[in-house]
């Protein structure tokens, strides 16, 4: 690649911006692209499912569909919350699910350049799950990758780490 | 094709043109296949010959164009062999048939590879293509014939678009491999005579005549993925709540009563409609067995006449997927080991050609498949020898099993009569695995038989799986769905007997049902390990007596609901791997509803196969069920005593008077999202005009496929009745019964009026608006 092209690129980059759906879970800020969200059911109350592995938060009713929601949460080794919660529905390449988070926020212009994958201190766990942060002003916006929490690829027994094929 | 499926992936990978092609050519080869078997028959058979001709000329002809060389070979072969079949100047043999069902399995086989691999592989067709020569070589002269297939090839291509017009014949729109499974002809009246026309104009007169004709009548057809139609499906379901919703939020206002009830209607009509577009007919099924019984018959030395009767009977696709192993196990097992060999039939007296007769159905809910066989029959003799040397019966218990209970034997696994072992069947796997899968989709099967007169194998399926009636049952404050067809019975436990009804066998809990001990499994302890195993003597328990694919057992669950008719939706992978839901539904109230799997739970809890002992069990069910054809529900309506064949009684419903709703002057009940016309002959509904909180029984019957409602003061007793004769004619009496020793009446079902068409209809709505206002 030549050097004027790479430059081109940079400035490109420099000058992209991102729209990311914020999510408040406990005092992190987390983030979702929003071309990943199909849609917001706010307060819900999952249906509980007997037997089920941790990170499962139940069943909502979408569109007709039955979704299996994860529990972020629980994920992330937070104490669960009581009464209602968010619920992102989700877009991955296996299908819908939804993401139980506290509550949902607004939705974030930020620029492309203000990103970082994950740092390398991170625990093995959370670096399976997270998709590096985006530097805002005062904070972090952490992101999230619905492939990354698809229920049909987390591992049950190891929450994180990618279900053995 | 909006939404692309992720098995389709793969194909949507390939481009349309391909695709299409793909598609088109397999169902050309379906119909080439059934042409060639017919053609068995007829040989001179102008028309087949056309058609085959046809089939593999469009093929090649496309071939060409996509530049696949293998298949553009192959199919120049064959069309060369095929055009001096047509052209009068070969007939065709059994030779020349079988050798162009070889190269149709050819041309198959490398459709497959395009299929998968996006090119034709590097395989050899040498061996094929030089039989094919082998038997042009003695009409030499077709040599000219065949330089004049080039400009016909471009033609060809010409008439490529309109080759969807040729395809529209309903019987040919079949899937047949990975494109086409993922898509479902649907029919739509849209004939197009244009494209048939000119798809005709490349064939010679005399094809051109047919092809026109069938242009002119054949239903138009158009591809419809099957995502999308699940998609429908789906909003359909969502649509059926909303109403539900809708019908008690608006029961109280009176001005939306009449709107509701059109939205409820137009709700089941959509609802049927969608259904009905996933459905199939049967031919797409049994299209495949001519060939089959062809193959076979060589194979075995036997001959046979196969006749298919009910081809036009639809069944749900996946259904239809699903009976394709289980029927043509049973094709293969009626040339086994039901037709005899010519010489022995002859021997016998009988035809030396047997007939193999498979028919289809619709009976109600379900579609019912025979397959029978003028054969050897199976001997009860046979049958009983072999359970006992297999030790699946004691001497004493296969003495006393009927002759049709034996029989039944014949779906256990490891059972196989077969004298021998044939590359065919005989290895006994056949007839369980045809159990085994009929039950897996709600099915189920028996076989009749008779020494030397033959065989008929009864396969009874669900029309559809999308939609399943089941229990609603809850257990630990959450409502699960128990799928109506595994449920053989429900057993009550009243409080007073919860400490004693549950027996204790080392741990393990046991309850007798008519005698017999029949493992039980608390579905609270099952779904939260570490609760105790106990029935509560604070309320009701109830056990749910379940047999999944053999395995018999009580589910104990709390309290039970509403049967429900259920649309079943996909569970994800990580909650199937649970193992006890077979998936989830939405009951009418928009609670969500896990629905159990019998089968799952019985074999997490160990439950196993029905041993001699629940075989026999089984057996005296079915025995008492048989009994219970000739029971009968005794009632009394306005001080008379009626009688209700037990058979034909769904359900006994205690509503009151304002539920009641007219049509003009007919009483109707909104039973189930269904109305049903109420028969008042004691003028029982009369009597409780004006007084809407009076209680009212309707027992709920089935007359074949409605049901109606029968108005009764009470329901007094369940009795066994006999028929009775008239004295001296000895002729059976129709509509009285002899119950506890008193002549009794018995309820004409078939004689309660139908409810009058919606069009004819208009003031009774109205009517029926404001009498429930």
């Amino acid at each position: 690649m030549s050097s004027s092209a790479s430059a081109l690129q940079r400035k490109q980059k420099n000058e992209a911006v991102v729209e990311v759906c914020s999510v408040r879970l406990g005092k992190t800020l987390f983030g979702v692209p929003i071309q990943h969200i199909l849609e917001i059911i706010g307060s819900a109350r999952p249906q509980p499912i007997p037997l089920a592995p941790g990170f499962v938060g139940g069943l909502v009713h979408y569109r007709g569909d039955v979704l299996t929601t994860v529990r972020l949460r629980y994920l992330l080794d937070l104490p669960p919350l009581e009464g209602p919660q968010d619920i992102l529905v989700l877009e991955s390449a296996g299908g819908c699910f939804g993401l139980l988070v506290d509550s949902v926020g607004e939705v974030l212009t930020v620029p492309a350049a203000a990103y970082e994958p994950n740092p390398s201190i991170l625990d093995e766990r959370r670096r399976g799950l997270l998709a590096g942060a985006y530097k805002l002003k005062d904070s972090l916006l952490v992101m999230l990758d619905p492939e990354r929490l698809d229920p049909a690829r987390l591992d049950p027994a190891r929450p994180g780490a990618a279900r053995a094929a | 094709m909006g939404r692309v499926n992720p098995a389709a992936g793969r194909v949507g990978a390939m481009d349309d043109l391909t695709r299409e092609f793909l598609i088109e050519s397999q169902e050309g080869l379906d119909r080439m296949e059934r042409c060639l078997t017919e053609l068995e028959d007829k040989p001179q058979d102008k028309e087949l010959l056309a058609e085959i001709f046809r089939s593999v000329h469009t093929i090649k002809g496309t071939t060409g164009f996509l530049a696949y060389k293998r298949l553009e070979k192959l199919a120049h072969a064959g069309e060369n062999l095929l055009g001096l079949l047509r052209d009068g100047k070969m007939t065709a043999n059994a030779e020349v048939i079988t050798a162009l069902l070889r190269l149709l399995d050819g041309l198959r086989e490398l459709l497959k590879t395009i299929e998968a691999e996006g090119n034709e592989g590097n395989g050899d067709d040498s061996v094929l293509i030089g039989r094919i020569e082998e038997l042009l070589a003695p009409a030499q002269s077709a040599k000219a014939k065949s330089a004049a297939a080039a400009p016909r090839a471009r033609e060809a291509t010409a008439v490529r678009a309109a080759a969807p017009a040729a395809e529209a014949e309903p019987a040919a729109a079949e899937p047949a491999h990975a494109p086409a499974a993922h898509s479902i002809a649907v029919a739509v009246q849209a004939p197009e005579p244009q494209e048939a026309v000119a798809e005709a104009a490349a064939l010679t007169p005399a094809e051109a005549t047919k092809a026109r004709a069938q242009g002119g009548t054949a239903e138009s057809t158009l591809r419809v993925d099957v995502a999308l139609l699940n998609r429908m499906m789906n909003l359909v379901g969502e649509l059926v709540l909303t109403r539900n919703q809708v019908l008690q939020a608006t029961a109280a206002d009176p001005n939306m009563t009449l709107l509701s009830r059109r939205l409820d209607m137009v709700t089941a009509d959509l609802r049927e409609s969608v259904m009905k577009a996933r459905m199939q007919p049967v031919s797409n099924v049994f299209s495949k067995m001519p060939r089959l019984v062809r193959d076979l018959t060589h194979s075995l030395g036997r001959r046979a006449r196969l006749i298919m009767e009910g081809q036009e009977t639809e069944l749900d696709k996946s259904l239809l997927e699903a009976i394709k192993d289980p029927l043509t196990h049973a094709v293969r097992n009626s040339l086994d080991h039901g037709i005899e060999t010519p010489a022995v039939r002859e021997a016998a007296g009988k035809d030396p050609e047997g007939t193999l007769r498979l028919r289809a159905a619709q009976e109600g809910s379900h579609v019912v498949i025979e397959i029978s066989d003028d054969g050897a029959g199976i001997a009860p003799e046979k049958i009983r020898n072999k359970a006992i040397e297999r030790g699946l019966l004691t001497p004493d218990r296969a003495a006393q099993l009927s002759e049709r209970d034996l029989l039944q034997m014949i779906f256990l696994p490891g059972f196989s009569t077969a004298a021998q072992v044939t590359n065919v069947s005989g290895r006994g796997v056949g007839m369980d695995v045809v159990r085994t899968n009929v039950e897996k989709i709600g099915g189920k099967v028996e076989v009749d038989s008779r020494v030397g007169k033959g065989t008929t194998l009864r396969m009874r399926i669900p029309l559809t799986l999308a939609i399943i009636p089941a229990l609603i049952v809850r257990s630990i404050s959450q409502s699960f769905a128990l799928p109506q067809g595994a449920l053989s019975e429900l057993v009550h436990i009243p409080p007073e007997r919860a400490a004693t009804a549950v027996e204790w066998m080392e741990g393990a809990p046991l309850y007798r049902l008519r005698g017999r001990l029949l493992p039980l499994v608390f579905l609270d302890q099952l779904l939260m390990p570490g609760r105790a195993c106990k029935l509560s003597t604070e309320r009701d328990n109830f056990i749910a007596v379940l047999d999944a694919d053999g395995r018999r057992f009580g589910l104990i669950v709390d309290s039970l609901a509403d049967p429900e008719e259920i649309v079943v939706k996909p569970l994800s992978v990580v909650l199937k791997d649970i193992g006890l839901f077979s998936g989830a539904t939405v009951l009418g109230n928009a609670d969500l509803a896990l629905i159990l799997d019998p089968g799952s739970i019985a074999v997490k809890t160990g439950v196993t196969m029905r041993s001699e002992e629940d075989a026999a069990q089984a057996v005296e069910d079915d025995s008492e069920a048989e009994a219970a054809r000739m029971r009968y529900l005794l009632v009394e309506v306005a001080g008379r005593q009626a009688a209700v064949p037990l058979s034909d009684v769904l359900r006994i419903e205690q509503i009151p008077f304002s539920r009641i709703e007219y049509i003009g002057y007919r009483p109707v009940l909104n039973f189930e999202g269904q109305l049903l016309p109420v028969e008042d002959s004691g003028g029982i509904l009369a009597a409780a005009q004006g007084n809407p909180e009076t209680e009212i029984v309707v027992v709920v019957c089935r007359d074949g496929n409605r049901h109606v409602g029968i108005a009764v003061s009470h329901v007094l007793d369940v009795t066994s009745g006999a028929n009775l004769f008239e004295a001296g004619t000895g002729a059976r009496t129709e509509g009285v019964t002899l119950l506890n020793e008193r002549v009794t009446s018995v309820i004409n079902l078939g004689g309660v009026p139908p409810l009058p068409a919606m069009e004819t209809a208009p003031e009774g709505w109205q009517q029926a608006a404001e009498v429930s206002a």
